[in-house]
Formats: C-alpha cells, sequence, structure tokens
C-alpha cells in the first residue's frame, strides 16, 4: 500500500496567519508601530476567525489519504 | 383518595415498567387543559434548555429543573469565574453530560462518545482535555510574560518560524497540531505587546511614603506586576506647593494618595482596567485620562501614571487606609463622591 501525500490547505492558510501574526508582533515590539489593544483584538479575532472558517471551508482531516 | 377522580391515561401505560394499577394524579396535580397532560406522571428530569440558551442551555434547564429565574444560575457562573473557575467546569460538564430537550447537539454528541468510551476512559479524556486547555493557556501567558519581560522580538520570531514551519508542513500532509499552540502564543504575545505589558519594574508589593521632595525618584516609581503604593500625606504640603509624581505598573493595582485639601493635575493611562482619580472613573480598554488640567489652584500634584493592566487609584483622603483597596468599609465598597467632592473643593481654592 503506497501512501500518497497531498498539500493539506488549512495547514498552509493557517501557517500564513500565524507568521503574519508574528511580523505584526514583530514590528510592533521593534517600534515600527503600535496597535492599541482594541485594534489587536479585533487583528486576532479575525486571525482565528479565518482560520476557523478555513477549517471549515476546506474541511477534511488532513492531507493524508492512504490508497 | 378520591375514588371518583378520573384516571388519566399517560405515555408510561404502554411501558413495561408501568405499575398495573395506573395511580390517578393528586388532586392538586390536576391537568388544567382538556389535553392529556404527557409526561405528567414522569419523575422531572434535568434537561439542558434549547429554547432558553445563550451558550449550551445549562442555566435555562437548571431554572426549569428548580424552577426559578435561570438568570440566578448564568449569574452564579459568571461570578464563580470570577472565584476560581469551578463553575466554569460544572458548566462544562454539565453542558458535556446532560442532554438537550431538544435536538442533540454538539456537547450532547461529544457527551454520547464520551459516555460510550467507558467511565474511566471518559474520566482519563476529560483529564487531558482540561490539561490540553491548560497547556493553551499557559502557552498564551508564557507568550504575554515573555513580551512583557522585553522579549518582544524574540517571541514574535518563534511565532513566524512555528507559522512557516506549519506552511511548509501543509506540503507533507500538514500539521493541524500546531495551529492551536501556535495561536495561543500569537494571542498571548500580541495582547501583551498591544497593552504594553512591562513587567521589568519587579514583582511584589511596593510601598512608598516619601517625607519629602528630594527624596522621590526624579523618573518616578516603577513596578512590574503587583501593588504600587505612594502616599504623599506625609509631605509638608506648605513648603512643597507643587509637587510632580510619575509612576508606572504592568499589570495590578497602582494607588496614589493624596490630602484632601491637594488638587490632583492628572494624566493617566490605563492599557485595560479601570482609572479612577479623585472620585472620577473611567474603565475599559486604552483608557486615557485627564482631570484638574488648567487648575492652578496650590498645594497641587502633578501626577503622569499609568498602568498597563489593572487598576489605578488616586484617592484625595486624609483618612483612607492604604491596605484596603477601597475608600469605606470592606474591599469592595467604592463611595466615588466624597472623592469627587473633595477634588472639586482642592482645585477651586486659591
Amino acid at each position: 500500500m503506497r501512501r500518497e501525500v497531498k498539500l493539506d490547505p488549512v495547514s498552509l492558510a493557517s501557517g500564513v496567519v500565524i507568521a503574519a501574526l508574528g511580523a505584526l508582533l514583530l514590528v510592533d515590539s521593534a517600534g515600527g508601530l503600535h496597535l492599541s489593544l482594541g485594534w489587536m483584538a479585533v487583528v486576532l479575532t479575525a486571525a482565528v476567525g479565518a482560520i476557523f472558517m478555513l477549517s471549515g471551508l476546506l474541511g477534511g482531516s488532513g492531507g493524508k489519504n492512504p490508497e | 383518595m378520591n375514588d371518583d377522580t378520573p384516571i388519566m391515561p399517560g405515555p408510561e401505560a404502554d411501558e413495561p415498567t408501568a405499575p398495573t394499577e395506573p395511580q390517578p394524579p393528586a388532586p392538586d396535580e390536576a391537568p388544567t387543559s382538556e389535553q392529556p397532560d404527557e409526561g405528567r406522571d414522569r419523575p422531572r428530569r434535568l434537561l439542558r434548555s434549547s429554547s432558553d440558551r445563550v451558550i449550551a442551555g445549562v442555566a435555562g434547564g437548571l431554572g426549569d429543573y428548580f424552577g426559578v429565574d435561570p438568570i440566578i444560575f448564568r449569574i452564579g457562573f459568571v461570578l464563580s469565574i470570577l472565584f476560581g473557575g469551578l463553575g466554569a467546569l460544572a458548566y462544562l460538564l454539565l453542558a458535556v453530560f446532560v442532554p438537550t430537550d431538544g435536538d442533540p447537539d454538539a456537547a450532547q454528541r461529544l457527551g454520547g462518545r464520551l459516555q460510550g468510551t467507558g467511565f474511566w476512559r471518559a474520566v482519563g479524556l476529560v483529564i487531558i482535555g482540561i490539561l490540553a486547555i491548560g497547556g493553551l493557556f499557559g502557552l498564551a501567558g508564557g507568550a504575554a510574560f515573555a513580551v512583557a519581560l522585553g522579549w518582544g522580538v524574540p517571541t514574535a520570531i518563534v511565532i513566524i518560524v512555528i507559522g512557516a514551519l506549519l506552511a511548509l508542513l501543509a506540503f507533507r500532509g500538514g500539521a493541524r497540531w500546531l495551529i492551536p499552540p501556535a495561536v495561543a502564543l500569537a494571542i498571548g504575545g500580541g495582547v501583551a505587546a498591544a497593552a504594553n505589558l512591562d513587567f521589568r519594574g519587579g514583582i511584589g508589593e511596593r510601598t512608598y511614603n516619601p517625607t519629602s521632595v528630594a527624596s522621590i525618584p526624579a523618573d518616578g516609581y516603577r513596578l512590574g506586576v503587583g501593588r504600587l503604593v505612594v502616599d504623599l500625606r506625609d509631605l509638608n504640603w506648605q513648603q512643597h506647593r507643587v509637587v510632580d509624581l510619575s509612576t508606572s505598573l504592568g499589570a495590578g493595582q497602582s494607588n496614589v494618595f493624596v490630602p484632601k485639601r491637594v488638587c490632583v493635575v492628572a494624566t493617566t493611562h490605563v492599557g485595560a482596567g479601570e482609572s479612577e482619580v479623585a472620585g472620577d472613573v473611567n474603565s475599559g480598554a486604552d483608557v486615557n485620562h485627564s482631570v484638574g488640567t488648567g487648575a492652578s489652584a496650590a498645594p497641587r500634584l502633578v501626577l503622569d501614571s499609568s498602568v498597563d493592566m489593572g487598576q489605578l487609584r488616586v484617592i484625595n483622603s486624609d483618612n483612607a487606609d492604604i491596605n484596603t483597596p477601597g475608600y469605606g468599609p470592606g474591599p469592595l465598597h467604592v463611595d466615588t463622591a466624597p472623592q469627587r467632592a473633595a477634588e472639586a473643593r482642592a482645585c477651586a481654592a486659591k
């Protein structure tokens, strides 16, 4: 039995979202900008919502499909 | 027992465990409608409400079961979260293991799966779930703590690396288990950065009671986490007519005490929490507060104060106890009217 490994779009999209959050935190910590607590709450909620939405839309249980 | 009382047919009549002689309803429980009251004789059962629900219908079901307003249980659950969180655990368990009175929801399906796995295995799964949630909270708190200690850049780099790793692993089948810890790190770090949390000033309780202006540090008083108390009531305000002071607190409670007759000119910032300056109360996120600006009264305190997360209080009172968070009898007693009145009188004086 050969196991085909294919792309997991949920992991890919979540990784991009999380890396973007990290970049935002990096710029904030380096003094490049300062997000208020209110705006940070909006950004974080949007990020988590996007991950949930992608999980729901793209669904599946991962990219590993046994053949 | 009245023998003329009609015998009401019920659904139990068909059940194998039904008594051979159906019992008539008690006179005080006689149905008020002409329709047969199905289920009247059945023992009451605790069910989550599908119609009166805010989260999972637990409070609605409890209210229905005990015959009281569900708001009582809702308030109880919220209060219990504030005082230890046992109510949240109880709510979670009730949501999972108590069925709904309507169509089965996700919590009921989860409870059914847990019950199907056997008691001890279900207990183990619940414990693992609680530990996992606790671990996520720990990760978020750790990230927040790191940012508050000045390690914002390394924390951000770790989050970027995890995000990039997650994206790369997507091409090898994915690693979705990395998503929750990465999100927890991002939330903790992001909130701490946005709130400007700064724990570098130390942890604990600091009480300062300067007796001369010269003993007040030029850069003010600073504390990372805990309670910061600056009591200026022993200063010679006849000699020092205008005193400048700055305080900074990362998280906790910051109190500044001044005599009742001293006018407070304050510029304060609270990242998240409550600001209470001379009886003027504001709360929320990013609370910027200016009090007494333009006042030229003397004696006068010119205060620049910030609290990243928590409570800031500037108290005009000659007899307030520094060990009591409230002004009056009891820690939660807050009567701000005397503070506002004292502040108004002090700042109006020439």
